[in-house]
């Protein structure tokens, strides 16, 4: 399962975030703000900073003091703003929440947790500018010179990093009272495999008069793989046939056969398979392992040779095809091992062993063909032809311009 | 365990109901701004007044206005305008009612954000001219009212707009002729309900000291703004024009006096830098009136030309010669309210008088008089130097000139000794004169002392005299009338026997009098303080003398008499007087603080903060020396009973007040929540960011957990188990420190 938690609390209430007040780091934070803080004038901060140049400078004219006092008036009210506003945001922590697994082409939620940590004055107001982006599709953080880059390949640089990216905007629609918790979520769609980073871009606020608005930056980020989007296949007799020929037919690996030792429980074994006596003497839940665990079903060997898969939407709909087969065969109780190149292969027995696979499938890129020859059939994993045969290798092959298709021991089985 | 019973906040509609409220609130709060501003306006303030009312009360009606309505609003608003600055050529006040017409637009329409802030823009406006043109202090009032009910106006739009989930604010625009949800179910009592249930009561302290500090903060920033000055020149005032109120006039016909007198409002207030040079019933001077005809007096042209000159000058400062040893170091400052007069008025001659800003004028020197250009629209500040109270007034260039005349010449020569009544009348009136004199000549102060005598005991006082029907002039038939008069009367009266007699003499309008605020130390001086009294010229000294024929000589001394017992008789500490000093604490600190206020202001807080470090360290070294020489003393048990009697109260009282805020919490805490499972709750959490879980901080979660959740008779003793989280936190705290 491919879940990235992060349990770290962040903002001006977070422990730890507050630092020690000191006159020497508050000017230069005024001089020099941190990445991120920014305040910027509303349409009606606008017209106020107008309204108050304009009659600061009627009572310069006229040296009128009703003028003088109108002016001190506004400018008090925009000083009170900002107080208002340093005391809304004082206090409040949040953290993200990323719930998986994500797939390409499914919706993901990210969860955002509030807190409100001040004593008795709730919160109101507060935006939360999030966004999710390909690792590797960020732009640059050094520093860019236009003198050398043209400024028309700056903004195409810009524009294709914003184009890989997803936003959005939550909403602090109701008020977060004084030592009480929310839960924000944003909805979004990974389009593609691989590993992606969400990051909570900026916290704003308009409160409380909407004079400026006030944005904070936030280092929080959190990083998950994307699996690759789930694809259609058709299905030829040769699978259906191994899958019916199989020596018993079980529900799942390992419920059939000898006995062949116990093993810790893991989220996913069935409940049938509980050693009851066993998890009594020891206290821990143990599940029996037999031994059809490894015999039975197919093995997955996905080989990624950039010399075979040189389109890269072909290599993109084999790595799709490899993902969904391999649950298709795990669900069905017919995965035994799944390898990918030269790797040794890895028995398949729980939903985490499936997972590892996929997650490794999400960041899977094609092989140069410097190690090319570390993909031919005598190098391969599963290595003498009589494991092979006992074992059913499915491995993958081009199928013609851009299709794809699995091959069980050298026999079509599927295609994509 | 308790349960929850806090209300839930305000909901959208209940927020956009608030808005709409606020909104009519603010809109009332500007355009009623018209009520002292003197702009005719009261037909639009009338009707937006009524329209805003009813649009709040039933927030449906904006729906039923047609659409055809909203097209044509603005065109027909600029078409108003136009028309009316195309009739009346006045800008301002067409400004005024243009600002008015919208608002009322303003009001009668759903609104988005934009036009909310309008209304805001649009009632500041209003109530920014009218400050500038009255420098009231209803003005002070007003925008303190209007800039509160402004932040909770845009406070409510930010939360409304924040609960619309809208980032970028106002966004969403209301349709016309549909009635929006929130305007369908508006109940009005049912929201100050809610209101009032959802209020938290710190959270409205809160407020309440957040705009205290701001007014506090705007008061700091008003005192340290620098100021200089680009322009003396109030901009606003080119814009309007205003007829005076009073009677103050070039001209007076009998009887205009007394009408000013039915006034009772205020007319000036008046600063005396030394309280012992002030008399207690001054007379102050605005204008005299040396031809009368038929019952009017006025200013003759000819004394207009000759004693205040053609040229009219520009300044600040007026300047007469220079008089150092009259009223030496005693500075008047007068706040004269505007529609009094243009004609200052002033104690008695003066040396300097110092405007708040510059002033087209003309001075007239012998006169001891000063008219400004136009009538003031608003209060006119100015200080005055070199003051001569006395009810002499030496007038050297008269007396020259009486000295040259012939007889022909000072009975036709404008040398203020014109009868200008017809034949029998002049003849009644020498007829008269030779009565009072007894028909030989007297000194001029010999007349005056008879002819008030001879006027006080034919004629009592009364504000509504009845002058006798008759032919001839109306002041001669009430002279030898035995009818009630007023001051003008008797002024008047005194004129023509003087000029009988044959001594100059001329008619002086102004005021007598007023009273003493004992709270802000100053003359208040009411509209029904004016007065007219008369001068007549003494040709012996060559000056002229005042005189009250209302008042006897020994009344006219005692008013003369100067000091503080003077100033106590007239004293007045009514409530009346107590709001009165407010708007003479607005007029000297507000409205005249300048540069030189500014500097003296620094100045004072920069010596008070010295004096007062000064006292504190002095005050710290007594104290910290008769502390050692207490400790240093022979030690007996009975200092040693002092000494633990002392450390015990001081621990009674720190123990006190930690009971006391314990149960104060307790007693906060009853409505909503337990005060201990909230503790726990509170201890809980620090303990879930201890930065290293020891041994100590798991075994003390438990019984925070069973404090926070289990069943209260389970409970373990609750501060005890608060202590110990307490000390476990300090623990997993230290050891994280590096060592």
């Amino acid at each position: 399962m491919s879940v990235a938690e992060v349990n770290r609390w962040s903002g001006p209430g977070a422990r730890g975030a507050r630092s020690r007040f000191t006159w020497n780091h508050f000017l230069w934070s005024l001089v020099w703000p941190a990445r991120g803080h920014r305040i910027l004038p509303t349409i009606s901060g606008t017209v106020l900073i107008s309204l108050a140049m304009g009659i600061g400078t009627a009572a310069y004219n006229s040296s009128s003091n009703i003028l003088f006092i109108t002016l001190s008036l506004l400018l008090s009210c925009l000083i009170l703003s900002g107080v208002l506003s340093w005391l809304n945001l004082r206090g409040v922590a949040w953290r993200l929440q990323l719930a998986g697994p994500l797939r390409a082409g499914h919706d993901a939620s990210v969860a955002l947790d509030l807190r409100n940590g001040k004593s008795f004055l709730p919160t109101y107001g507060l935006w939360f500018e999030l966004e999710a982006r390909p690792v590797g599709a960020e732009v640059p953080q050094r520093a860019e010179s236009t003198i050398t880059a043209k400024g028309i390949d700056v903004k195409a640089a810009w524009a294709k990093a914003d184009a890989a990216a997803q936003r959005g905007t939550v909403m602090l629609r109701s008020r977060l009272e004084c030592g009480g918790d929310a839960r924000l979520e944003w909805g979004f769609k990974p389009e593609r495999r691989g590993r992606l980073r969400v990051e909570l871009a900026g916290v704003g606020s308009l409160f409380p008069f909407g004079f400026l608005k006030k944005e904070v930056g936030t280092d929080l980020r959190a990083e998950t793989v994307v699996w690759p989007a789930p694809v259609e296949y058709r299905r030829q007799a040769v699978l259906s046939a191994r899958r019916l020929a199989g020596g018993e037919r079980v529900a799942r690996a390992g419920a059939g056969g000898d006995l062949r030792s116990l093993r810790r429980y893991t989220e996913g074994d069935s409940h049938r398979l509980i050693h009851w006596k066993a998890s009594a003497r020891t206290g821990t839940l143990l599940v029996r392992q037999y031994a059809a665990e490894s015999a039975e079903g197919f093995a997955l060997w996905l080989r990624t040779e950039a010399s075979v898969w040189p389109r890269p939407e072909q290599f993109e709909l084999l790595v799709s095809f490899g993902a969904t087969l391999a649950e298709d065969l795990f669900r069905a109780g017919q995965l035994t091992t799944v390898a990918i190149d030269s790797e040794p292969p890895v028995p398949v027995r729980r939903r985490r062993d499936l997972e590892d696979f996929l997650d490794r499938l999400a960041v899977v890129e094609p092989r140069k063909a410097a190690s090319a020859g570390a993909g031919s059939d005598s190098t391969h994993p599963f290595v003498t032809t009589t494991e092979i045969a006992r074992q059913n290798l499915m491995t993958f092959a081009p199928d013609g311009a851009r299709g794809v298709a699995a091959y069980v021991n050298g026999n079509q089985a599927a295609s994509a | 365990m308790s349960t929850e019973t806090k209300p839930p906040p305000l909901s959208l509609d209940e927020l956009a109901q608030l808005k709409w409220l606020l909104g009519g609130v603010l809109t009332l709060l500007g355009v009623w701004t018209v009520s002292y501003m003197d702009v005719e306006a009261w037909e639009l303030v009338i009707l937006t007044t009524l329209v805003a009312g009813a649009c709040v009360w039933w927030p449906t009606l904006p729906a039923r206005v047609p659409a055809l309505m909203h097209t044509l609003a603005f065109p027909l608003i600029v078409a108003f305008f136009v028309g009316d600055l195309w009739l009346t050529g006045s800008i301002l006040p067409a400004m005024v009612r243009l600002d008015i017409l919208l608002l009322l637009y303003r009001t009668a329409s759903y609104r988005q954000r934009r036009d909310d802030l309008q209304i805001i823009v649009l009632g500041l406006f209003l109530i920014v001219v009218a400050g500038v043109l009255t420098v009231s202090l209803a003005f002070a009032a007003q925008i303190l009212v209007y800039t509160g009910c402004a932040l909770l106006f845009l406070l409510t739009i930010t939360l409304v707009d924040a609960a619309h989930g809208n980032v970028k604010a106002g966004i969403f625009a209301p349709v016309p002729r549909t009635v929006p949800g929130w305007a369908t179910h508006a109940d009005w009592p049912r929201l100050f309900r809610r209101l009032h249930d959802v209020a938290d009561a710190r959270v409205v302290v809160l407020a309440v000291a957040l705009f205290a500090g701001v007014v506090a903060i705007s008061a700091v920033l008003f005192m340290a703004i620098p100021r200089f000055q680009l322009e003396n020149s109030l901009f606003l005032e080119r814009f309007v024009t205003k007829k005076a109120k009073s009677g103050f006039n070039d001209s007076i016909r009998i009887g205009d006096v007394t009408e000013i007198q039915q006034d009772t409002g205020i007319a000036l207030s008046v600063d005396v830098s030394d309280r012992s040079q002030a008399p207690g019933a001054p007379y102050w001077r605005m204008l005299v009136l040396d031809d009368y005809t038929e019952g009017v007096f006025r200013l003759s042209p000819r004394l207009r030309m000759t004693a205040f000159g053609a040229r009219e000058r520009t300044g600040a400062s007026a300047l007469r010669e220079p008089m150092p040893k009259l009223g030496a170091g005693v500075v008047w400052t007068f706040f004269l309210e505007s529609g009094v007069s243009r004609y200052l008025p002033f104690p008695g001659r003066w040396e300097r008088v110092q405007f708040r800003e510059s002033q087209n004028f003309r001075l007239a020197p012998d006169l001891g008089l000063l008219a400004l250009r136009e009538e003031p629209v608003t209060m006119t500040a100015y200080r005055v130097e070199g003051v001569e109270i006395s009810p002499v007034i030496p007038d050297p260039s008269f007396a020259r000139r009486w000295k040259a005349a012939n007889d022909s010449d000072r009975r036709h020569g404008g040398l203020q000794s014109t009868l200008n009544v017809n034949v029998s009348d002049t003849e009644r009136l020498r007829a008269l004169a030779d009565e009072i004199t007894g028909g030989a000549a007297v000194a001029a102060g010999d007349f005056i002392e008879r002819a008030g005598a001879w006027l006080r005991e034919r004629h009592s006082y009364a504000l509504s005299p009845v002058i006798p029907r008759g032919t001839g002039d109306p002041l001669v038939r009430w002279m030898t009338s035995r009818e009630a008069g007023h001051c003008e009367l008797f002024a008047g009266s005194l004129v023509l026997l003087a000029r009988a007699a044959g001594f100059p003499a001329r008619v002086v309008t102004g005021f007598r009098g007023g009273t003493w605020n004992a709270y802000s130390n100053n003359f208040t001086v009411r509209h029904s303080d004016a007065h007219a009294w008369t001068e007549i010229f003494d040709p012996e000294i060559g000056a002229w003398r005042r005189t009250d024929a209302l008042a006897a000589p020994e009344v006219q001394r005692a008013a003369e008499q100067t000091g503080e017992a003077a100033l106590a008789r007239r004293a007045d500490s009514s409530w009346k007087a107590r709001l009165d000093s407010l708007r003479v604490f607005w007029y000297r600190r507000i409205v005249s603080f300048d540069q030189q206020s500014q500097t003296e202001t620094l100045r004072n807080l920069k010596a008070g903060a010295q004096r007062g470090g000064q006292q504190l360290r002095e005050a710290l070294a007594r104290a910290a020396a008769a502390v050692r020489a207490w400790f240093g003393g022979p030690w007996d048990a009975r200092r040693v009973a002092v000494v633990v009697g002392w450390i015990a109260l001081n621990a009674g009282v720190v123990w006190l007040v930690q009971r006391g805020r314990i149960r104060f919490r307790h007693w906060r805490s009853a409505k909503s929540d337990d005060p201990v499972r909230a503790d726990a709750s509170r201890w809980l959490r620090r303990l879930g960011e201890c930065p290293v879980p020891t041994a100590e901080c798991a075994a003390v979660r438990g019984e925070l957990q069973r404090l926070r959740f289990g069943a209260r008779v389970t409970w373990p003793e609750p501060e005890g188990v608060f202590r110990r989280a307490r000390r476990a936190l300090r623990e997993a705290r230290r050891e994280r420190r590096p060592a």
